[in-house]
């Protein structure tokens, strides 16, 4: 089982890709289970949304203490002491680096990855939701899903801006730095 | 065919496959998404029946009965202080053996303000004289709202389908939507007899004599016992043509057990794990999970328990003044034993708080420590339990 958790702020997007991406896995045939912190939904404000995976049913219906993947939307959500106290050795931080000079040197004793994602989506059209840029980048690092798969999803899914979504996944899949 | 849906969307879904001709609802959080989804469906014509977007939950349910007694299928969904306004209605639904479904999504009631799980709304509805069936996840939500409505039409009594807010309500999982076909195969189309003709409208809940209203209860009795064999052969039936099924309790490796943990509702899932864990450790632990609160599964709870030395029973719900409600009914189940076990009562997970496997394990290591039984529940909280480690 993969544990992964997202931060971000509400109108990024957080929740929609952690749904998207959980989609992903479940066309893949796997067992995704998928949630978010409930309660005070408002522009701005902090979100974490929350998604397991295994190739069985996941049976734990409990928070996520331990992840083994990170995501983070919001580069000032980044908590380097929190970050080195919880996620599993070896583990996956992924972070939207927009509008920071932090290159997170700290975290990469972990698999780090960064992208500018808010870049590639004010360059779509799609101002600050840089959900699908974050997942794009997601795909790249992790390896654990594939990109045309993603496509397809996020095609299926997104509401509106369905070329720039797909854009902004492929662009920030060419642009994300890996550090490991 | 196998969706990815959150639990709400589940249990619109088999609304939607028991073909229900009337949906009388106000939305409340967690429960909103039932009725959005329910709304969008009746929208794009998949609904069989109509929404009825009521003024209040009281009046929801004063709809549902009136359509009830006119000869259709009923549904509503509420939570909280939505189900607490509907209080005095529900008396009204069992008292007119009306057989209504109801999803209630359990969530705290008021104060102070809060939306997580916690069992004490529905709980708090126990002597309504509505049945009440605490589901473990989404899938089981869904298959016991469609098994609920052949429950309710034989026995002529309202239920209620209790599900976990947001562990069941909102987590996305993959979800086996049974096809209409199976589904009409299971659940033929509603007919009672029709009491109301609008055509030619009555009064009913006439004004008795103390030895008539007596009479009713005493009937009521004993109808609400005979709903236990047709709750079993509903879930026999279900499991022949849908391929699942669930008992009133369900008890895994309770044999030769030293210690049980009872649980009921989302916590049972993730004390599946917990078991498995102390399993592999060498415990001797087993698992009762309860699903039928009204009618209390009094004789399943005690051929499980009577070999048991030792019992932990987790409830997301208290009682002030006394304990957990299902720790609480679950003693009184054991009291006809000859040999009863040291039953231990835990408070976890009050407001949708935090339990872990890790947590659930602990206290099934300190139930099995005790040698009397206590009269106080232990409150397990994770802030304290990382502190007693």
């Amino acid at each position: 089982m993969i544990e992964i958790k997202f931060f971000g702020r509400g109108g990024q997007g957080a929740v929609i890709a952690s749904q998207i991406l959980a989609k992903v896995f479940f066309v893949m045939g796997k067992y995704p289970q998928c949630f978010s912190v409930f309660g005070g939904e408002r522009r701005g404000a902090p979100v974490a949304s929350f998604l397991r995976v295994d190739d069985k049913k996941i049976l734990l219906k409990c928070e996520i203490t331990a992840p083994d993947e990170m995501i983070y939307l919001a580069p000032d959500l980044v908590d380097e002491k929190e970050i080195q106290s919880v996620l599993k050795p070896g583990g996956l931080i992924l972070i939207n680096n927009a509008l920071t000079d932090n290159d997170f040197r700290a975290l990469r004793k972990f698999r780090l990855a960064l992208v500018d994602a808010l870049a590639i989506a004010e360059e779509m059209g799609m101002g600050a939701t840089i959900n699908t840029a974050i997942l794009g980048a997601y795909a790249k690092a992790s390896k654990a899903v594939p990109m045309d798969l993603l496509e397809q999803v996020i095609k299926e899914t997104v509401p509106a801006k369905v070329s720039a979504n797909v854009a902004a996944a492929k662009r920030a899949y060419e642009l994300t730095e890996l550090f490991y | 065919m196998k969706q990815l849906l959150q639990g709400n969307y589940a249990v619109a879904e088999a609304v939607r496959l028991a073909r229900v001709q009337v949906v009388a609802a106000y939305p409340i959080t967690p429960q909103t998404p039932i009725y959005e989804k329910l709304s969008d469906m009746e929208l794009e014509g998949k609904l069989t029946g109509v929404m009825m977007r009521t003024e209040s939950e009281h009046s929801a349910m004063a709809a549902c009965i009136a359509a009830s007694l006119t000869g259709v299928r009923t549904f509503t969904a509420t939570a909280s202080q939505g189900l607490a306004l509907m209080h005095e209605m529900l008396h009204f639904a069992s008292g007119n053996r009306v057989p209504i479904v109801m999803c209630n999504v359990n969530r705290v009631v008021a104060v102070p303000w809060a939306f997580g799980s916690d069992q004490s709304d529905s709980l708090s509805q126990r002597d309504t004289g509505w049945m009440q069936f605490y589901c473990e996840d989404a899938q089981e939500a869904l298959d016991t709202v469609i098994q609920a409505y052949k429950i309710a039409e034989q026995s002529l009594f309202p239920v209620i389908v209790a599900i976990d807010g947001f562990f069941t309500s909102h987590f996305m999982e993959p979800i086996e939507i049974p096809d209409q076909a199976t589904v009409d195969a299971f659940l033929p189309p509603f007919s009672i007899p029709t009491r109301f003709n609008i055509e030619d409208p009555a009064f009913i809940s006439n004004v008795v004599s103390p030895e008539q209203y007596m009479a009713y209860r005493e009937r009521s009795f004993a109808d609400m016992e005979k709903t236990r064999p047709i709750i079993r052969e509903a879930n026999r039936e279900y499991q022949e043509i849908v391929g699942r099924g669930y008992d009133a309790v369900q008890a895994v490796d309770t044999e030769g057990a030293e210690i049980v943990l009872v649980t009921s509702g989302a916590m049972t899932s993730t004390a599946r794990v917990a078991i498995e864990s102390l399993r592999a450790k060498g415990y001797k632990a087993g698992l009762l999970k309860i699903k039928a609160f009204r009618p209390f599964p009094t004789e399943e709870v005690q051929e499980a328990l009577k070999n048991v030395p030792k019992v932990a029973v987790l409830d997301r719900n208290i009682s002030l003044g006394k304990e957990g409600i299902f720790c609480h009914e679950l003693k009184s189940a054991l009291y006809p034993l000859e040999r009863r076990p040291t039953v231990t009562g835990y408070i976890a997970g009050i407001c949708g708080a935090d339990v872990s496997p890790e947590m659930i394990e602990d206290m099934v290591i300190e139930a099995l420590k005790q040698d009397k039984p206590t009269d106080l529940p232990v409150w397990v909280r994770r802030e304290t339990w990382l502190q007693k480690r």
